[in-house]
């Protein structure tokens, strides 16, 4: 579905991304992983066609990005590193823009619409002016921005920043629902995130790839003779997903503050 | 298509959800109001002093659309020079402050329909400003009666007048959104044009005291110069030539500079 060879960018005497490739089947979810500056942003910014690779090519459902982008752009749905939106907008008329832009048939906009709020969780604030909605709204906005069309291919640039534990997890399982019939690549510095979204994991480096493997893959290589489960990494967020959820602040409403320390 | 359509909409979404298109509409009535009444208070003197004088001849040749309209008309001009770059500005710098640039340049929509459907948003706004100056004719004919009960305005020459002053918008938008696709801040992209197109304005005044051809430059060049013929109810091939070709000009230059972010 993506094909990624030798592909590097420079920025005057500054190599963002150097000499990359890598391939993605359909159906495959698999995360960018790397620090800041690694080139992640840089690699998505030219898979959707916002900027031009240096030298290599790069191909999204057999079409190069360089080549016809307007193919390429038509099957990608894309979440930038800072949510795309209008602040002098609501959600609903930015969504309606959207989908517009991305050629949905008139018909279907309003239903369409429906379906990528209900998925994102932002049907309460669709008529709020987007300038006044917090940095977890705005982000589910552009991710749900993304979604709009039902596009092959998501590409999705740190889709949990900003978010709180809670919702970090709606977006996980959001993701792995879309998994079957989508091909995601996300990006993330964090590795936990990464490991339970993604089947395969990417890791970046200076502009250099790493590492290409499955997670197991990686646990087998780097730390040989230790089994590591999901388990071990996701058990602090149930317990912090336990005290905070809404059936408890229910049952206790009189005690918030045990409820605090117990998160930490 | 449907691109141009989207994009267009959501620039008047804007320009009316946001105090700009009110305010401009307000700049333009009110010194409208304000050269329409000298203008009717000039009329009104001379046919003073020359019914005291017996100047009947002169009086029969004097009409209101000369005297009050094409005057008034003129004036309207400089105000399209100076209000249109406030119009402009935000049409492509704002997009690439918020970041919004990338969500627009990674949609399956070609360069030149963002530029058309901005150009023709922002056209729109600035006719509905023109469109204010045409009450004032009309108001003449409310309260004005012509020499043998006719209508006290010509309004042939009306018509050519307001299409003068429309060529002259849609020459002011085209440059000030090629202007604003060249900068990412809206002050910057404001102030440029309006050194562009006051300058076109003005050139003009080199035709005083100049002979041969540096005065048909000048003359050749000039933006006011050119609306002269429309004033007086002639429509010359070589105004709607001027005009225009710095309409294709301007959107040809908006249009390349947007796909040259693509090669950056």
């Amino acid at each position: 579905m993506i094909e990624v060879s030798h592909l590097t960018k420079r920025y005057r005497d500054r190599v963002a991304v150097d000499d990359l490739s890598f391939s993605v089947q359909k159906g495959e979810v698999i995360g960018l992983l790397g620090p800041n500056g690694a080139g992640k942003s840089t690699t998505m910014r030219i898979l959707t066609g916002f900027l031009p690779a240096t030298s290599g090519t790069a191909k999204v459902a057999g079409f190069d990005v360089f080549e016809q982008p307007l193919e390429v752009k038509r099957r990608i749905g894309y979440l930038p590193e800072t949510p795309p939106v209008y602040a002098d907008m609501t959600p609903r008329a930015y969504l309606t823009f959207c989908a517009g832009l991305k050629h949905c048939p008139r018909r279907a906009v309003r239903g369409e619409i429906d379906r990528v709020a209900h998925l994102s969780r932002i049907e309460d604030v669709l008529d709020r002016i987007s300038g006044n909605l917090s940095k977890g709204y705005l982000q589910r906005v552009g991710l749900a921005q993304a979604l709009l069309g039902d596009p092959e291919v998501l590409v999705l640039d740190e889709p949990t920043v900003g978010l709180d534990p809670l919702q970090i997890r709606e977006v996980r399982e959001l993701v792995k629902g879309l998994a079957s019939k989508h091909t995601i690549i996300l990006s993330s510095h964090i590795l936990p995130e990464v490991a339970m979204t993604c089947q395969k994991v990417l890791v970046l480096n200076g502009g250099k790839l790493v590492d290409f493997d499955t997670l197991d893959g990686l646990i087998a290589k780097h730390l040989p003779g230790r089994s590591v489960t999901l388990d071990d990494i996701a058990f602090l967020e149930e317990i912090y997903s336990k005290l905070v959820s809404p059936v408890a602040a229910g049952l206790a409403p009189s005690q918030p503050s045990a409820a605090v320390g117990g998160g930490r | 298509m449907r691109g141009i359509l989207a994009i267009a909409r959501k620039e008047l979404n804007v320009y009316f959800t946001t105090p700009i298109a009110y305010v401009a509409f307000m700049v333009m009535a009110l010194f409208a109001a304000l050269f329409f009444t000298g203008s009717v208070d000039v009329y009104r003197n001379f046919v003073a002093r020359m019914s005291a004088y017996e100047g009947q001849e002169i009086l029969e040749h004097l009409n209101l659309t000369d005297v009050v309209v094409s005057r008034l008309f003129d004036s309207v001009g400089i105000f399209i020079v100076i209000l249109s770059p406030f119009l402009s500005m935000r049409l492509v710098a704002e997009e690439k402050r918020g970041r919004t640039f990338e969500l627009i340049m990674t949609s399956p929509v070609r360069p030149f329909e963002i530029v058309a459907g901005k150009y023709l948003a922002a056209l729109g706004v600035l006719s509905v400003a023109i469109a204010i100056v045409a009450a004032f004719p009309v108001l003449l004919t409310l309260y004005a009666r012509g020499m043998h009960g006719g209508s006290p305005v010509e309004w042939q020459t009306v018509g050519t007048g307001l299409l003068g002053l429309f060529l002259l918008g849609a020459m002011c938008m085209a440059v000030g959104l090629f202007v604003s696709s060249l900068t990412d801040s809206v002050i910057v992209a404001a102030l440029i044009s309006l050194i562009v197109l006051l300058g076109l304005w003005l050139v003009t005044i080199f035709t005083i005291g100049n002979q041969g051809p540096a005065r048909d430059l000048a003359q050749g060049l000039s933006a006011s110069e050119h609306l002269g013929a429309f004033l007086q109810g002639r429509i010359e091939l070589k105004d709607i030539v001027y005009y225009l070709s710095f309409v294709a000009l301007g959107l040809w230059l908006s249009d390349r500079a947007i796909e040259g972010q693509r090669w950056v």
